[in-house]
């Protein structure tokens, strides 16, 4: 697949999205202002304010204009206001994507070495009872939806043990500095991640498990160990490492489940990023907020991908298509 | 070539395990009327802890847990063979066609199948259905229309290496038509990847109607363990939740590690390196 191929595709998918989350209000039944803003604010607004907001959505405009409008406005940063905070939609959304990226690339590292070394690990291990055992734990969290294990830990950690915190990100109006503050985020981290790392794990662990067995039957791991290396050497130096690329490449491609994973685990510890600020937008149709974060999200996600696809080639010359 | 698939799916632990709770699952919907009660019904028995009369306990409204657990469970089955049917319907048709037909029409249909497989699907499909709220059967159509690229692009390119591959062209070279061999070749060869493009949507569509149920998106006539979590989570602080949501979660849990185990099995047995008795 060439660069330009690789654009087009990112390119259109891109355009998809856009073009959902512009046409999705403007379809639905009523004026798109009940969709794009609720009933609820519609019946609160002056007529005035009403006539500001169907001019600044061009919605007394044909359709292609108003999409040519919202594709202007999105590049101003503009993704609309929100009437139930009172605020611009994309402040409000800066403001929640600190946490979900802490949350996101937390458990993104861990689940990745924690993955492979477990994988390695196992595969060297293959068919012993370590193996088996590693594995069957492996397939069994797998089967755990994130929204799942997270309300089993808070359950367990936070309400029957009371180890921890019970929601939230900090300790609401503490007086604290410094150190303790410090402590404090990371004592309302440590369950959200966990749960996290427990679902994101596996898959990266069976990747590992199988490219390790493949690796393992390289006649170079013969060779490695007919020079007498210790097995730790020829485990790690040179079969683990010859196991790692597609892990590598896969995290990235990852990052599409992990963001989700964090949007329902983020709702249950009622942790203070994106996937809160979405469930609370559907609790109030709030629908500005709602579209708006999951532009922003998609788009980052698809960017994402997108730079993992970019620097494949880099990591293995060997590779030069995906499939 | 020819693998015999259901042999060897037997023989592997983690198929077993899958098959076994499979059946079980289809057994326990197909008798949900007999050993349930209407699981709508509300009664003024609230918060009862399990007994006799109610196996798992009632809820916050009275209502009968264990026949919601059970009731649950044909919402789930009927998403996920809805979904995993319908997606892999819709992969074949536009995978095998791309390959057989060719020309502009693969190249559109290719382009389409990688932009949607880079579009982080869970998102789209939230913002989706927070929009139009879908019915059960609509929703089944929706995660199908999200989810049927993955299986197309493996089937496209099996298709491919088939049309090329040795067997096919000795079935050609003693005359055989082009239906004998669609049906006696292509389809059997293309089998297994069904299967496997099945489960994997199947799994993927349990989960996705149990985390939007979750989120509160959702069909209100039906029961969802995903919304009996939802709803149980708001009493954590009774000890309710042992024998309400716990018993949802397991059963969510249970379900989709049956498709996990079974599609993990069948890879397994598909990939030759990774099959023992071939080493």
């Amino acid at each position: 697949m060439n660069l330009k191929r690789k654009i087009t595709n990112y390119g259109i998918a891109f355009l998809i999205i856009l073009s959902l989350n512009f046409l999705l209000p403007r379809l639905m039944p009523g004026t798109p202002l009940t969709a794009i803003y609720g009933e609820e604010v519609l019946v609160q607004m002056t007529p005035e304010f009403k006539a500001s907001l169907i001019k600044r959505f061009a919605l007394d405009e044909p359709l292609y204009k108003q999409f040519i409008f919202y594709i202007f406005s999105l590049f101003r940063g503009d993704l609309g206001y929100s009437y139930y905070q009172s605020g611009s939609v994309f402040q409000i959304i800066l403001a929640h994507l600190p946490w979900t990226f802490l949350l996101v690339g937390f458990s993104l590292i861990l689940s990745t070495i924690g993955g492979i070394i477990l994988g390695i690990e196992s595969g060297w291990r293959r068919g012993k009872i370590t193996d088996k055992a590693i594995l069957t734990g492996m397939m069994t969290l797998s089967g755990f939806p994130s929204f799942f294990m997270g309300i089993m830990l808070l359950l367990f950690f936070a309400v029957n043990l009371g180890l921890f915190p019970l929601q939230g990100a900090r300790t609401p109006y503490a007086d604290i500095y410094g150190i303790w503050l410090v402590l404090d985020v990371v004592k309302h981290f440590i369950l959200p991640l966990a749960a996290l790392v427990l679902v994101e794990v596996s898959g990266c662990y069976l990747l590992t498990r199988n490219t390790m067995i493949m690796t393992l039957r390289k006649s170079f791991i013969l060779t490695a160990k007919a020079k007498g290396l210790p097995d730790k050497k020829v485990r790690y130096r040179h079969a683990g490492r010859n196991s790692l690329l597609p892990v590598v490449t896969r995290t990235g491609i990852k990052l599409g489940t992990a963001v989700t994973g964090a949007l329902f685990i983020e709702i249950i510890f009622s942790y203070p990023g994106v996937g809160n600020l979405i469930y609370s937008s559907l609790l109030m149709r709030d629908y500005p907020v709602l579209q708006g974060t999951l532009l922003m999200v998609a788009i980052f996600v698809l960017a994402a991908n997108f730079f993992v696809d970019l620097i494949y080639k880099k990591l293995d010359p060997r590779v030069q298509n995906a499939y | 070539m020819h693998i015999k698939y259901w042999e060897e799916l037997k023989k592997d632990t983690f198929g077993k395990i899958g098959l076994v709770l499979f059946l079980f699952f289809i057994v326990i919907v197909l008798i949900a009327p007999f050993i349930t009660r209407d699981p709508q019904v509300q009664t003024a028995l609230v918060f009862e802890a399990p007994s006799l009369e109610h196996l798992l306990g009632t809820n916050d409204v009275g209502q009968d847990i264990w026949s919601r657990l059970v009731w649950g469970a044909r919402t789930s089955l009927l998403v996920a063979i809805g979904v995993g049917m319908l997606s892999t319907f819709l992969g074949a048709l536009i995978g095998a066609s791309a390959a057989l037909i060719g020309g502009w029409y693969e190249e559109i249909a290719m382009r389409i199948i990688d932009a949607f497989l880079v579009i982080p699907t869970v998102i789209l499909l939230i913002l989706v259905a927070a929009f139009i709220r879908p019915s059960i059967w609509l929703l089944i159509v929706l995660i199908s229309f999200l989810r049927w690229q993955g299986g197309a692009r493996i089937i496209r390119s099996q298709t491919l290496s088939l049309k090329e591959s040795v067997h096919i062209s000795a079935a050609k070279s003693f005359g055989a038509s082009r239906f004998y061999i669609l049906f006696r070749h292509i389809i059997p060869d293309l089998a297994p990847i069904l299967v496997v493009s099945f489960i994997y949507s199947a799994r993927m569509a349990v989960f996705m109607e149990a985390g939007l149920a979750f989120i509160g998106i959702t069909d209100p006539s039906v029961v969802s363990w995903g919304k009996m979590m939802h709803h149980a989570l708001n009493f954590y602080y009774l000890d309710i939740w042992k024998w309400w949501l716990l018993p949802a979660g397991m059963a969510l849990s249970a379900l989709i590690l049956v498709f996990a185990f079974l599609g993990y099995s069948l890879e397994k047995i598909m990939d030759p390196r990774l099959r023992k008795s071939n080493a």
